[in-house]
This record gives structure tokens, sequence and C-alpha cells, in this order.
């Protein structure tokens, strides 16, 4: 089995012979090699699917070409660590890797960086490969740095200026997550002298330590360190304040888009997984990554409402699941994370990658223009409403009353039992709303499809929640304590419930209101503000100008400095 | 004669005698620049042959060579020309009094190193390149290097670790002593600034690893200061620079500024000091070297004035971006492996100063990045006639993002430390600093 473990390590390195291929002959063949290009990444693909089988049977894998006790004179401790959330995040990147290379193969032939893009693809694919399976922080803060420098090179097109802007302030937002996490790191293996996975968490745990921030301000040890590595999560998950680059990547080609947003994006929330022992120890960093999520959930879902390019929303549309995914981090729902990212992840790509179909298609066809039909009449259907106010009030409430007084879970006491039914709750009251629009369809077939909607909503999540959760988390133990620390004060708990019922709800009843044709009273001061926010959603908040601004700022202090310095001399 | 003098003549006596013979060459640059090449060659040779024997060369072999190395290198890329001559004879006589510096014990090695700095600031005096403020600031602080190495040939402790601590930061340079090495990074001609990037810090940095153990507090307090002070400060003033050598230059300022913080404040000198500043000086030097390229092509212009090189030339687009990528402190080169290996020791317990070491690393992401994105990318100015990389420079460049990639990889052990150099001539007893 040694040997077997240690062919485990292949799966990464494969995507690398793409790229020798890809590199490596004359112009007259690339396309030939980019074909054959195909071949490894597909390898690496099911060798991931082995992997995960290979683990799943005999558990976590680990494969270090160093000493850990001599790793401090090594520049870069290379080694391997597979365990399950390894294995399930390569699956996901490999296969991800491998449909988009061989998309881009034709979507990109004759472009004139076609060899530089797939090459790109594929070592982009070894990076993410080698950062899921790292044996230590510190090889996967290699890989992260090489993915902010990776992402300025597939952000841009060399002589496009916006391209070029875009770029390079991609880059030097990424490089402040990236210091973060240097400072992070160091202050790790400063508090606790290592900095191999387990062995860190251990030492966290056993000795958590103090930092002192200034005369009787005391930090401790675990929060200092996970709220510097949660920056980075933060740069790469595209969190608010620190999202601006992913909107400003836009013009990069279809397939980079499905990679960024269905692999790269992801690294912020593989990293806290990653770390969840970590994280787990400090409360204050939970409730901040569920504070950062969630600003960045919302603002993020209502600037996508506001743009008028197809790509910005869609972009968008990534930074509000990104900030769902952290914030359930922030939960404590590591499992449901890293469910959400592969859902989003294989969602986003495929709506990508088609992008490419509908411009090729409406390139192709003849475009006629649309046929006048009668405007359709929003007209109140009862048998609709009545199966929508069932399915997502009625039902929910007797899941809780059966949950609660059958099966005798403690739902007051596990924040983490309601956070999970309240997702599913929102989640299938939003699908209905989304699907059916609650249109004058008075048919069965509506009704039908809402209950399918709750249905697949809620077994999804009783997957996701259960079998996931005990796959990735075998001990439930593990997954309480996670529960625990991101456990807000009850009050304040109870209250957030309260308050996003009560909007839910009465957004309902206002779009009943509205669909029965009844007049709405809203006062001045909320259509005063629904114009402004819009205003401001649609400028995607001005933190573009705000941080052009603060470039300026300092490039100009600069200059100060530089011509008092010479001042100073003459 | 002892040992390690039998052993460093020939280390000296090469480079020097190289230099002399030169003269003879001087109508043919042709011959001129390979024999130039041949003679650092020879020098990287005879480093190895008496490296046993050096004692003093306590920072380990690959330390040592990076002298000839360097010298190799700046040579490697120039071209064949007579306005480099002068440049490349000085550039052997600079390697031998400097190996010499390296590998000479007790007073030879100040001696030696005083000599250095004399011969810079007496070729900035003769060049006169930069605005009259920059060079006679340059020269007056390198002839205050002069005067306090030669103060410390004579005077007693506590007066001569003083002095001698200010020869150091004016080699390895540290705020307020900086103006003598950013001159010779910037207003000297040919390669002469890619190897004096290299050589003076080296220099600075050998002689200060005997003095630091020995550092008392107050004077460690104060350098910790004056570096951090000079890491923000070289950052601030690379961030402003439109120049690419004065950039480069502010740059290395802000990163042998960290080097300064963390010897001060840890007073140690772990192998992976040695691993940084090769690196740092490395990185520095080469990218001198890759903007050498551009001024033989396009003269002394502004960054702004260049774009769009990357298509019509793609050799040096790579070696640039990767040159830049080293700079800027990106695995997995020896600049990151440098730093992460000094965060990380032993030695080192996280402070407040780590800070402003993020903030300077950080700012690097920018200035040094920003070298390489204005050029290379953009719309191609097609006014301008573009020749990519010579042969030579071609060379001359990949060696040194070679070198940098094995600082990067190899164990940082290759640089253990042997015996502290100047131990028997500088002694500094920590109550005399208190007083």
């Amino acid at each position: 089995m040694g040997t077997g473990i240690s062919l485990l390590i292949l799966v990464p390195l494969l995507p690398l012979l793409t790229v020798f291929l890809v590199l490596i002959g004359k112009p007259a063949t690339q396309h030939e090699r980019a074909k054959l290009g195909v071949a490894p990444m597909a390898a690496a693909f099911l060798g991931a699917i082995a992997t995960l089988g290979v683990i799943v049977s005999y558990g976590p894998a680990d494969v270090r070409f160093y000493d850990p006790a001599s790793a401090g004179t090594l520049p870069l401790p290379l080694g391997f660590r597979i365990d399950r959330l390894s294995a399930v995040m390569m699956v996901l990147i490999a296969g991800v890797g491998a449909v988009i290379y061989r998309y881009s193969v034709v979507y990109l032939y004759q472009d004139r960086g076609y060899c530089r893009f797939l090459a790109l693809i594929g070592f982009t694919t070894f990076v993410l490969l080698c950062m899921v399976s790292s044996a230590n922080l510190l090889m996967l803060f290699v890989c992260w740095q090489l993915l902010s420098y990776l992402l300025y090179l597939l952000a841009h097109n060399l002589s496009h200026a916006a391209t070029l802007d875009g770029a390079f302030r991609t880059f030097t937002l990424l490089r402040v997550g990236d210091a973060a996490f240097l400072a992070g790191l160091v202050l790790a293996h400063s508090l606790y002298g290592t900095l191999e996975f387990d062995e860190l968490f251990a030492r966290a745990a056993a000795t958590p330590g103090a930092l002192l921030l200034a005369p009787g301000v005391e930090i401790g040890g675990p929060t200092a360190v996970t709220l510097l590595l949660f920056v980075g999560a933060m740069t790469k998950s595209a969190q608010v304040p620190l999202h601006i680059w992913l909107p400003r990547s836009l013009y990069a080609p279809t397939p980079v888009h499905a990679l960024l947003h269905a692999g790269i994006i992801n690294a912020g929330g593989f990293l806290m997984n990653r770390l969840a022992p970590l994280y787990g120890l400090s409360s204050t960093a939970l409730h901040v990554a569920f504070v950062v999520g969630s600003l960045t959930a919302i603002l993020g879902a209502a600037m996508m409402l506001a743009q008028n390019d197809i790509k910005k929303t869609l972009g968008f549309s990534t930074i509000g699941q990104m900030g769902y995914m952290i914030m359930e981090c922030g939960l404590g729902a590591f499992s449901l994370a890293i469910f959400h990212l592969i859902a989003h992840g294989l969602f986003k790509a495929t709506v990508f990658l088609n992008c490419g179909n509908v411009i090729h298609k409406a390139r192709q066809e003849p475009v006629l223009p649309p046929v006048a039909r009668p405007p359709e009449q929003a007209e109140l259907s009862r048998l609709a409403w009545t199966t929508g106010f069932v399915t997502t009030l009625l039902i929910p409430l007797l899941i809780l009353l059966v949950t609660h007084g059958i099966l005798r879970i403690p739902i007051r006491d596990s924040q983490g039992t309601v956070i999970f039914l309240f997702f599913s709750w929102v989640t299938s009251s939003q699908a209905i709303l989304t699907l059916t629009r609650l249109r004058a369809v008075a048919s069965w077939k509506v009704s039908a499809a809402m209950l399918a909607t709750l249905l697949v909503v809620v077994f999804t999540y009783l997957f996701a929640a259960e079998s996931f959760t005990t796959f990735l988390y075998p001990d439930p133990g593990e997954t309480a304590s996670y529960f625990r620390a991101a456990a807000l004060p009850g009050l304040l708990f109870d209250g957030l419930v309260a308050m996003t019922t009560l909007l839910i709800v009465l957004g309902w009843f206002f779009l009943y209101a509205r669909t029965r044709g009844q007049p709405v009273r809203v006062p001045a001061w909320a259509e005063w503000g629904h114009s402004h926010l819009y205003v401001l959603f649609m400028n995607r908040l001005y933190l573009d100008e705000l941080y052009a601004k603060l470039g300026l700022a300092v490039t100009r202090g600069a200059d100060r400095l530089d011509r008092w310095s010479w001042g100073r001399m003459s | 004669m002892t040992s390690w003098a039998t052993a460093l003549l020939p280390v000296v006596a090469t480079p020097v005698l190289g230099a002399v013979l030169g003269l003879l060459l001087w109508g043919n640059p042709r011959v001129l620049k390979v024999w130039g090449l041949l003679v650092a060659a020879a020098s990287l040779l005879a480093v190895c042959w008496s490296f046993g024997s050096l004692s003093a060369a306590g920072e380990g072999l690959p330390f040592l060579l990076l002298p000839p190395l360097g010298a190799f290198v700046s040579l490697l890329g120039q071209p064949a020309h007579r306005s480099n001559q002068t440049a490349w004879l000085l550039t052997l006589l600079l390697l031998g009094i400097g190996l010499g510096a390296l590998a000479g014990e007790g007073p030879l090695g100040q001696i030696l190193l005083l000599l250095v700095l004399a011969l810079v600031a007496l070729l900035l005096s003769v060049q006169r390149a930069l605005p009259e403020p920059a060079a006679w600031w340059g020269i007056g602080t390198l002839g205050l290097g002069v005067l306090s190495l030669a103060t410390t040939l004579f005077a007693v402790s506590p007066a001569s670790s003083l002095t001698f601590l200010v020869g150091c930061a004016i080699a390895l340079p540290l705020v307020p002593f900086h103006q003598g090495y950013l001159a010779a990074v910037t207003g000297l001609p040919g390669n002469l600034p890619a190897f004096l990037a290299l050589l003076l810090p080296v220099l600075g940095f050998h002689g200060l690893r005997g003095a630091i153990p020995h550092l008392p507090d107050a004077p460690a307090q104060a350098a910790v200061g004056l570096a951090l002070t000079g890491a923000l400060y070289g950052s601030l003033k690379a961030l402003a620079q439109s120049r690419p050598a004065a950039r480069i230059a502010y740059g290395n300022l802000a990163f042998l500024s960290i080097l300064w913080w963390y010897l001060a404040e840890t007073r140690t000198t772990p192998p992976q000091t040695a691993v940084y500043l090769s690196a740092v000086v490395l990185a520095g030097g080469g990218l001198l070297l890759a903007w050498y390229a551009l001024r033989a092509r396009y003269g002394e212009v502004d960054l702004r004035a260049l774009s769009g090189l990357a298509r019509p030339m793609p050799r040096f687009a790579v070696a640039l971006s990767l040159l830049a990528l080293a700079a800027l402190g990106l695995p997995p080169f020896g600049v990151f492996s440098g730093l992460v290996g000094l965060l990380l020791a032993p030695s080192y317990t996280a402070t407040g100063g780590l800070v402003v070491v993020v903030i300077a690393w950080l700012c690097a992401s920018w200035y040094f990045f920003d070298l390489a994105h204005r050029p290379l990318f953009g719309q191609e100015r097609t006014t301008l006639r573009h020749q990519d990389l010579r042969g030579p420079e071609s060379a001359s460049l990949a060696l040194v993002i070679a070198l940098l990639l094995m600082l990067g990889l190899m164990p940082s052990r290759l640089f253990e430390s042997g015996p502290a150099p100047f131990q028997r001539t500088v002694t500094l007893e920590p109550p005399a600093w208190t007083k």
C-alpha cells in the first residue's frame, strides 16, 4: 500500500505534464499538442477519483519529502497530506480543470494567446491540486501566493489597457491577503513552533497563548492567527471590502472565468475548512467570518441585481455566493461550506462554459425581431398561493414541531440545528419564488413544482448535513464543537432569526398584495432609500473609486516624501 | 606566513592581477571582455580551492562565491564596447579587494573594506553622473565610512565599535547612512552598479556578523528603530521613483533594512540571514542588469516611456518578469525563502516590527511589480526599434535567475555559520554601551 499511496502524489503532477506538452514544440503543431494535453488532465481527474476511493478505504495518506523536525532549515518543506477534504477538493478541481481545458482547446483555437492560456489553465490546476493536498501551512502558503500571480496572468490580455489595469489591481489587492497570511503564518509558528497541521492544532488547543497588543489589551493566540489568515481568505474568496478584483477581471476569456469562479475563488473556503480545528478555538474569528460573510452575501446579491452587464452580474453573483460560503464557515457549518462551494463551482462552470455556446449560436443563427406578444397578465391563482403558503410556511413549521416535540432534538440549545433548518427553509422559499414566480398558472403543475422544489431542497440539505458532514468530519464531537464555538449570544441569534423570518414573510405578503393588484403603501423614505441604494449598488458602493483614491494618496505621499528629501539634500 | 594568508593570496591576487594584465588588452574590447570573464571564473575556482583554509569566511562557501559570481554575470551581459572597459577592470579590482575583505582576518579585512569604500567614493567623484546633491551626499557618506573604518583601526572600545558599526552601515545600507550605497548603484557606469549592489552589502554583512552578537541593548534598539524607518522610507521612496535604477536601489534599501532589523532585534546571524542577503542582492543586481539591457537599446528613459515590450522581446519579458517576481518575494525564489527562513528561525519571536516588515514586503509587490508590468505590457510602441536580448545578455540574466532559484530551493544549512570574523579586533562590551 505504501507505494500505492506514494503514487497518489502523481495526481497533482499530471496537469504539469499538460503544461509541458502545450509549451514545448513548434507553433505549427500547437493544436495537436494541445489536444494531446487533454489526456493528462483527464488522467488527473480519474486519479483524483481513485484517490478519493483509496482515502475512504484506507484513511489519510501522508507523503513528506522532509523531516518535520528539521523543516525550519528547508525553504520549502514539500509534502502531501491527502485526507477526505483534500480528496474531495481534488476531484472537484481536477474534474473542472479537465472539462475547462478540453473546452478551451476548441474555444481558444486561433486565439493569439492560445498556448499561453492553455498552459496557464494546466498550471493553475496543478497549483490548486498542490494547495489542497499540502502537508503543512508553509507549502499551502507557497501555493496560495502562486495563485495570486496566476490570477494576474489569467486575468489579462497582453495589450488590452482595461485588462492590464484590472490585472495589476487584482495582484496588488491579492497581495494584501498574502501579506496578512504571512503575518498569520509567522505568528502561528512563533506561538506554537510548528506549521504541520495536526501538530499545530494540537499545540494551539493545549496552550493557546495570548498576544499583548497594548498595555491591558490582550488577544488570544488562535484568534490573532485565524483573523490574519482570514484576511487572506477574504481576498481570494472576494469578500467585502476586498472583493473589487473579481468584477475587474471580467475581460478574461470565458474558460478562464469558469476556472476562476469554479476553482480559484473557493480557496478561502478551503483554507477555513483546512484550519477548522484552529478556527474552532476562536469564537471571535468565527463571528468575524459570520459578519463579513453575511455582509458579502447581502451586498453581493444587492449589487448583482443592480448591474447592467451580464458578466458583472455573474461576477457579483459569485461574490454573494462566496459570502454565503464564508458565512457558513462563520456559523461553524464547515462541511456545508464545502458542499456549497462544490455545488456553486459546478453550477458556475456550466454557466460560463455555456456562454460560449450562446455567443456562438447568436453569431451563427439569424436574429429576427421579437414577435409581439400580449403582456403577461399578473393575476392571482389561489391554488398556486395556497400551495406556496403550505410548502414554505406550514410544512417547515410542521417539521420544526416534529423535530422538537417528537424527535426530541433540543432546538433551543442547538444553534447549528436551527441554522440548518432555517437555511433549508430560506432556500426552498427562494427557489419556489424564483421558479414559479407565483404567476396565474392555476394548475397542478405549479403546485407539484413547488412541492418537488421543497423536497429537493430538504433532501439536499439532509444529505449535505448528514452524509457529507459525516464524510468530511467523521467525529460528531468535532462538528458539535465548531457549532459551539460559533454560537452567537442567545438573544442576538434569536433576534437575527426572527428579523430574517419577518423580512421573508413580509416579502411574501408584499408580493401577494402586488399580485392581487392591491395598492401597497410604501413610505416616502423607503422610496427615497430604494432609489439611492439602487444608484449606490449600481456603482458598486463606489469602492473602486475609494481604492483608486487610496492608491493615489499613497503615491502622492511618496512623491511628497521624495521631494522633501531632495529639498533637504539640496 | 600563516596558512590562511597563504590561502588568501590566490583569492585576492587572481582578480587584482587579472585587472592589471587586462590593461595590456585595452585596445580590444572583445578580448578584454573575454579576459574579464576568464579572470572572474578563475577567481571562482580560487575561492573554491582555498575555502578550506579561509577560517574567516564563516558564512559558508556559497556566500564567498557570490562576489566572483556577481562579477561574472555582470560582465557577461555587457556589450563589448570601449566605453565599458574601465568598468570591467574596476570590477576585477574591486572583486579582488572585496574577496580579501571577506576572507581576511583581523585588521586586514577592515583595511580592505575601507579600500573598497574609498575606491567607490573616488569613482563617484570622477564620474559625476548623478545630480549635484546626490553625488556629494554619496561621496560624503562613503568618505564617512572610510573615516569610520580608519578610526576603528586606531581607536579603543567602545569608540572603535561604534565607528566600525557606522562603516558597516554604509556598506550594508542603513538609514541615514544609505546615500553612499544609493549613489554607487545609480551613478556609476557599465556593470559597476549591478556588481556593487551585490558586493557592498555582502561586505557590510560580513563585518556586522562578528559584531552583532555582542551588541548591547541601547545601540541595538537604535538600530531596530533605524532599520524599521529605513524599511518604510525605502519602500515609499521606491514608489515615487520613475527611473528604474533608483527604484531598484530604494527597493533594495527597504529589503536590506529588514535584514538590519532582524540582526539588531535577535542579535543572531542564523544561516537564513546569509540566504536572504544573497537573494536580495542577486535579485537587485539582476534587475539592474535587465535595466542595463534596456538602457543599451533606448537610452536613459523613464519607465513611463516604455510599454508593450512583451511581444517583440519575449526573452527579455520572461527574464524581467521572473527577476521582478524574485525581487518582490514570491516563491520559489530566494528572497521569499530567505525572508520566511528568517521569520521562522528559532531565534525569532514575533514582535511589533513584524507589521512594518510585512508592510515593506507588501509595498514591493507594488513598485517591483510595476517595474516589470509597465514596460512589458500595454500598447506596443511602433516608433521604437525593438531587439530582443542577445545571447550573452540572456545567459547572464538566466544565470541570475537560476541562482535565485537555487537559493530558494537549497537548504539554508549550506550557509552554516563558522567562526565570526573581526572578533579579535572589535570587542563590544555591553556595560560600556549602557554608561
